[in-house]
């Protein structure tokens, strides 16, 4: 009976005497080659046979008829080919002539592969300087980087970046090691065809895991962080979300609610949106407008209609929670109004910065793993925003 | 690397001798392995590579090609160089006949 086993292809093809004695052992415990794909090696199970196999380097990408046909005559049949590499095979007690009997004569046969793979090294490293630049210009946005990680707007290009780099120092391996290779050959060393594989094996298996488990992740962030997203209209009563409301703050009954923006059933003046990202896996954001019956403005610019906004992120890591109050404060603090930032002390937070001009209000605050910035337009205390705040904010601080 | 005279490899030097009579394949082999009297057994991805090379510097030529089988001749570039690299080995075994009377001597 014929059975198919596939094994993860080893992603470092360019060990020529590695591939041959894997082969060779594989074949001897049964698992005869078939073919190599593109992610994994097929091996048919079979009767346990010892068996030498070959990779010679065809320098075109396909190997000529003639020349399969002319190592078919010598007792050697092709197998399989993967890029420029070709597999061939012979049974041991078949003692055939060795496909190479003049190293110095092999090295030229690496000749076009080896430019070939300098060439291919410096255009990913070119490649992948590119990205890198354009990552890191992403990154700088706003120069609010630990923000933009934070709303994972980099984290997927940096998994990324990850992924290409580990792509280029594979071409830059296979360059490297082909070069070496032409050079032993030209001085006359032979390929080793019993060269030691299973160490080389162990480790290309546990980056081939890792690159995958990478790629995968850059692939579903996205997806994840977009499935997670949720909109909604705030109720008019108080709710037990991390969110400051206008009620607590403006603290009179004739308040009441404006709708300007609603639209397909959302309130978008009053709202809370939740979002996911890796390193900040709870975030809130809320917008919420009022108004207070025959009260004016000071200085005349019609009915007083306060609002409230506030975003909050609870943080995997909460070492990062100053840097974000300080991306905070550079991407929504409204600086151009004038006035200072002041640090205060408060027990109630581990750094609490407020920020106040006329009807203004502004409270950049953490505590535990907890980043909230308030904003508040009206004419109540900044204290009772700051209280609102610390007891919001201990909602998820732990 | 295109020849432009000098010392050829032992390979080269081989199969150009073998192909002084027209040949293919498997027979080329043979034929290479005769005409170095046993001494050398040339391997098929070998002699696949210095057919190739040598049949773009225009050492040797295709007489015959119906697709599967392919026949090769020595040009007349190839055997001129096959005959400097002849007068060049024999000028290297005369200077060291000197050699062969320091045995006498011994």
């Amino acid at each position: 009976m014929n059975r198919t086993i596939h094994k993860l292809r080893p992603t470092d093809y360019w060990r020529i005497g590695e591939h041959e004695s894997w082969f060779a052992d594989m074949a001897a415990e049964g698992l005869h080659l078939k073919k190599m794909g593109l992610h994994f090696v097929k091996f048919v199970k079979e009767e346990p046979k010892k068996t030498r196999y070959r990779i010679d380097i065809s320098i075109n990408r396909e190997i000529t008829p003639e020349q399969k046909q002319m190592y078919a005559e010598s007792g050697w049949d092709y197998v399989t080919s993967y890029g420029n590499f070709n597999v061939f095979s012979s049974p041991v007690e078949l003692n055939a002539p060795e496909l190479h009997t003049d190293p110095a004569e092999q090295s030229y046969t690496l000749k076009e592969l080896d430019k070939r793979f300098a060439f291919n090294a410096i255009g990913v490293a070119v490649a992948v300087a590119l990205m890198i630049g354009m990552v890191a210009f992403i990154w700088m946005l706003g120069s609010t980087p630990v923000l933009n990680l934070m709303e994972g707007i980099v984290i997927q290009q940096t998994i990324l970046v990850m992924v290409e780099l580990y792509v280029a120092y594979t071409s830059l391996k296979a360059a490297i090691s082909i070069r070496a290779l032409r050079k032993t050959l030209s001085e006359g060393k032979p390929i080793d065809h019993n060269a030691p594989w299973k160490k080389h094996h162990r480790v290309t298996f546990f980056i081939a895991c890792m690159f995958i488990i990478f790629a995968v992740l850059g692939a579903i962030l996205p997806w994840v962080q977009i499935a997670m997203s949720v909109t909604k209209t705030l109720p008019l009563e108080d709710t037990d979300l991390p969110i400051v409301r206008l009620s607590e703050v403006e603290q009179n009954p004739d308040l009441a609610r404006k709708s300007p923006y609603a639209q397909d059933d959302i309130d978008w003046g009053n709202r809370y949106s939740y979002d996911w990202s890796l390193l900040a896996p709870v975030q809130y954001e809320s917008n919420e407008r009022g108004t207070v019956p025959n009260t004016m403005w000071k200085g005349g610019s019609g009915k007083y209609s306060p609002s409230i906004s506030t975003t909050v992120y609870q943080l995997v890591i909460p070492a990062m929670g100053e840097s974000v109050v300080s991306d905070f404060i550079k991407k929504y603090g409204r600086i151009y109004r004038g006035g200072d930032f002041i640090e205060t002390d408060h027990a109630d937070f581990d750094l609490l910065i407020v920020h106040e001009e006329d009807e203004l209000k502004e409270v950049f605050a953490y505590k535990g793993k907890a980043v909230m910035y308030v904003r508040y337009h009206g004419y109540a205390d900044i204290n009772r925003v700051i209280e609102s705040t610390a007891r919001r904010i201990a909602l998820i601080s732990d | 690397m295109p020849y432009s005279g000098g010392p050829m490899t032992e390979a080269m030097y081989y199969v150009l001798l073998a192909l002084m009579n027209p040949n293919h394949g498997y027979q080329l082999m043979n034929a290479i392995t005769e005409v170095s009297n046993g001494r050398l057994h040339m391997g098929p991805g070998t002699l696949y590579g210095v057919l190739t090379r040598m049949q773009k510097d225009g050492l040797i030529a295709l007489t015959e090609d119906d697709g599967r089988r392919k026949t090769y001749i020595i040009t007349i570039e190839g055997e001129l160089a096959l005959r400097n690299e002849y007068s060049r080995l024999m000028a290297l075994v005369q200077d060291g006949a000197m050699l062969r009377e320091g045995d006498r001597n011994e």
